[in-house]
């Protein structure tokens, strides 16, 4: 906040619902039922007042800037006529009680849902501005009333003082309807959260909160958060959105993760789906997706990179750094003759001490570690404890090189065994 | 000779332990669910001992209440249900955003005092079936309060859930010892054709008292919070119907055996009993031994079942409503009040048992009083929760539903208030 010569107030919402607001005379003018603020800006300036008018008992909208006098009473300046108006929000508003009380915030600075106790506000030059959420136990005290009895409590006996737990209203996201996720995009405070804990939190909405949220990411912010989420939420994250959204989606996702999702999906949905996907990209989706998923096919991904064992280590190089954006595994490469039979692996770290003009049959170490595609993934497991691998290359009868599975990959698909 | 046999049994075991039929066994865990689970944990230990009295009190005239309270039952039931599809946010979070910190704060310290009540009279009903196994409670009550810990602090849910389940089939035991008792069905099917009711204090009383035990504050949270936990949508709301029926049938039939069998029993002989410790035993020389035991193991599985469920049913409410993390997956200093409310559940419902000379009826019937007390306040909450359309939407309740419920509600409360009255003016 700027500087200034003013005292610098703060105020709790709860200390201002159900006050009296009076006019100079002190005559009653009403009571306080919510405030609006204008979400757009950073901290939000509160605009009107909700009150029901002590004359007729019916709600109006009184400006905030109408009132002369805040600490201790609420007294406005004299009253006019036209201060009066019905309450309709104006663009960018919202009744902020109703709104943000009891509901749940996502915390952007500590990864977090929280639910808000209490919103404090700070008043400078003659305006109200929202700037911290309270979801601290001292705020719960406050609104139940209990504050001064047990505040008293904790000094006495532990000689402790309870203080608020405010967050600042830059880590606050507010959720519990599209609305606000819409009106608050300008700068989507989810965005600053990385997608592991995007996903935790996404999982920890109910189901409205969880769509409007996901929609509200950009494809590759919710590709990678999608990637990250437990399946069952991921099927119904996507079965609420249209199969061209969907599909824009699911295919900035890795291959692997891509293929399990739509595996896990109603049928015509996941066609639907494929139609709508790349072609080259649905391919080779269709090809994993025809494996059973505890076998090394249903693991593994084709997104990898094979050569022929003529190739140099230098033209390798240009292709990886063309290429490896794209790719699921980049740490090894597979050498295969013109047939896909799997002739040798070398490591990226081999690769890149090599001299550029070596041929990759020079380099490539032929004692080859690799799996069947009808193997069990608990014998791969145990493949990969033993040699201690990243990935391992997936083959059929013939030595063929169908696939590579990631360890990460392996991991997902034990870990329910292995407990925690 | 021996050979043979283990080779036969070793056939056997992998037949029913084969692979083929823990598949079908999935499919039908699958299948059911949050319904079902929490109607069965509603034959608890409390539930159990009301229900013998009742039985052993009144012989067959309070049978036909049981129909009114499926009715009742699975009215409510349902509509805690709708809820939890609709919204996808338990009961306790919807009464903290609609009304207010002030409300929900009191509202959870009552509901953690009734739970508690009822957890100590699950683990007094662990240690009084273990009892007639002849094991003491000093013995009993640690080790179940261990198994109740490690269930549910390192299994998952999906396979605590299953646990539960499977727990169900254990009330099996009651409906075969029911038969046990060699029932006169004709006398039976005629106390449903004609009911009675009779206006004398203590049948009354026994009546509110059984239909409390059946429709519990506790439960309505827990059923949402499971049915959201497993992540159903409003298309899928059908199955969750038919879950809360058969789960609410299921209760009520459980509920007619153990009535009937200590009517037929007990009751005919003119044997009063005080707890459900008793019936098992004066059921030994009636309808023989294994009837006797058959009850007990009823009582042990009923209330191991309910001690397991109530203390983390209780610590995610309390959590949900207050905005703390609740997850079995965080570790313990990142979910503190989590912990910390279902330890403290645990512990003192296990440890209050130990006590010696801890007053355990005044406790429970307290709890009984509270729970009478607080169900109101929760069911027309409900109501005005399911009618409100920026929560339910399209799928408030309708004009028949809602004169159909509000009378219902109307009935329960009119009843709990009538055995709160009795409660503290007849002592």
């Amino acid at each position: 906040m700027a500087v200034n010569q003013e005292p610098q107030v703060f105020l709790f919402l709860s200390e201002l619902l159900g006050r009296r607001i009076v006019d100079p005379e002190g005559r009653p003018v009403g009571k306080v039922l919510d405030l609006t603020g204008n979400i757009g800006e950073t901290y939000p300036p509160v605009t009107d007042i909700l009150l029901r008018s002590a004359a007729d008992g019916k709600t109006f909208l009184f400006p905030w800037r109408r009132l002369a006098e805040v600490n201790g009473k609420l007294v406005t300046h004299p009253i006019q006529p036209d201060d009066f108006r019905a309450p309709a929000l104006r663009a960018g508003e919202l009744f902020l009680k109703e709104t943000l009380l009891d509901k749940q915030v996502v915390d952007t600075d500590g990864a977090k849902i929280r639910r808000v106790n209490d919103l404090q506000f700070l008043q400078s030059q003659k305006t109200l501005y929202l700037v911290h959420v309270d979801v601290g136990f001292h705020g719960l005290l406050r609104r139940v009333g209990l504050k001064g009895p047990i505040n008293f409590l904790f000094r006495a006996l532990f000689d402790y003082t309870l203080t608020d737990q405010l967050i600042s209203w830059k880590f606050v996201q507010p959720v519990s309807s599209p609305d606000l996720l819409r009106l608050t995009v300008a700068q989507n405070r989810l965005a600053q959260l990385h997608p592991a804990d995007l996903a935790d939190i996404i999982e920890d909405l109910d189901i409205h909160q969880r769509a409007a949220v996901f929609r509200s990411l950009d494809i590759e912010t919710a590709a990678e958060t999608l990637e990250e989420t437990d399946p069952k939420v991921q099927v119904s994250l996507i079965e609420d959105l249209d199969t061209a959204n969907a599909s824009d989606i699911i295919e900035e996702m890795s291959l692997s993760e891509a293929t399990d999702l739509l595996g896990e999906l109603p049928k015509d949905m996941a066609e639907g789906i494929l139609k709508e996907m790349e072609k080259d990209v649905a391919q080779d989706v269709k090809e994993l997706l025809a494996h059973p998923e505890e076998k090394a096919g249903g693991l593994m991904t084709t997104s990898f990179f094979g050569f022929t064992p003529e190739r140099t280590a230098g033209e390798a190089m240009e292709i990886i750094r063309r290429e490896a954006e794209d790719m699921d595994l980049i740490y090894y490469l597979y050498v295969v003759d013109a047939d896909e039979h799997l002739l040798g692996v070398l490591s990226l770290r081999e690769l890149i001490v090599a001299s550029p003009e070596k041929a990759l049959s020079e380099l490539m170490d032929t004692r080859i570690v690799a799996v069947e595609i009808e193997e069990h993934k608990d014998r791969i497991a145990d493949d990969f404890a033993k040699y201690g691998m990243l990935a391992m290359p997936v083959v059929d009868g013939d030595n063929r090189l169908k696939g590579v599975i990631l360890f990460k990959n392996l991991l997902e698909a034990v870990l329910p065994k292995l407990g925690r | 000779m021996v050979e043979n046999l283990t080779g036969t049994f070793r056939g056997l075991w992998q037949a029913f332990v084969g692979k083929k039929y823990w598949k079908s066994l999935t499919l039908f865990f699958a299948l059911i669910g949050p319904g079902i689970i929490t109607s069965n944990v509603d034959n608890d230990a409390g539930g159990i001992t009301t229900y013998s009295l009742a039985g052993s009190e009144y012989g067959l005239t309070l049978l036909w209440t049981l129909i009114p309270i499926t009715g009742a039952l699975i009215i409510i039931q349902e509509i805690c249900a709708r809820m939890g599809v609709v919204s996808g946010k338990g009961l306790s979070d919807l009464i903290r955003e609609r009304f207010g910190a002030r409300i929900t704060f009191y509202l959870m310290i009552v509901l953690f005092l009734t739970n508690l009540g009822n957890t100590i009279s699950e683990f007094a009903g662990v240690a009084a079936s273990m009892e007639l196994f002849g094991v003491s409670k000093y013995i009993s009550v640690p080790i179940s309060a261990a198994i109740v810990w490690w269930l549910v602090v390192k299994g998952n849910y999906k396979s605590v859930e299953k646990v539960f389940l499977f727990a169900c089939v254990f009330y099996l035991s009651y409906i075969i010892s029911g038969f046990m008792g060699k029932p006169d069905w004709q006398a039976i099917g005629s106390s449903f054709l004609r009911p009675t009711v009779r206006f004398d204090t203590g049948w009354l009383t026994m009546a509110v008292g059984v239909i409390g035990t059946t429709i519990a504050p506790w439960m309505q949270f827990y059923l949402q919070s499971s049915v959201v936990d497993k992540g159903l949508k409003a298309d899928d709301y059908q199955f969750t119907r038919m879950d809360v029926i058969i789960g609410s049938v299921t209760v009520n039939v459980v509920a007619f055996f153990i009535i009937m069998l200590c009517a037929v029993t007990l009751f005919q002989n003119g044997i009063r009993i005080e707890s459900a410790k008793d019936a098992a035993q004066a059921l030994a020389p009636l309808a023989g031994n294994y009837a006797s035991w058959l009850f007990a193991f009823g009582l042990l599985n009923a209330s191991l079942f309910a001690a397991s469920i109530l203390p983390i049913s209780t610590a995610y409410t309390i959590c949900e409503a207050f905005g703390w993390e609740s997850s079995l997956n965080r570790k313990f200093l990142e979910a503190p009040q989590f912990y910390g409310l279902y330890s403290l559940m645990v512990f003192l419902g296990a440890g209050i048992i130990l006590l010696p000379d801890m007053p355990l009826i005044t406790i429970m019937y307290y709890s009984q009083v509270i729970n009478g007390a607080i169900l109101p306040v929760i069911l027309i909450f409900m109501l005005l929760l399911v009618n409100d359309r920026k929560i339910m939407g399209e799928y408030t309740n309708g004009p028949v539903m809602n004169i159909v419920s509000w009378l219902t509600v109307g009935i329960l409360t009119l009843l709990s208030l009538t055995m709160l009255a009795f409660a503290l003016f007849s002592k």
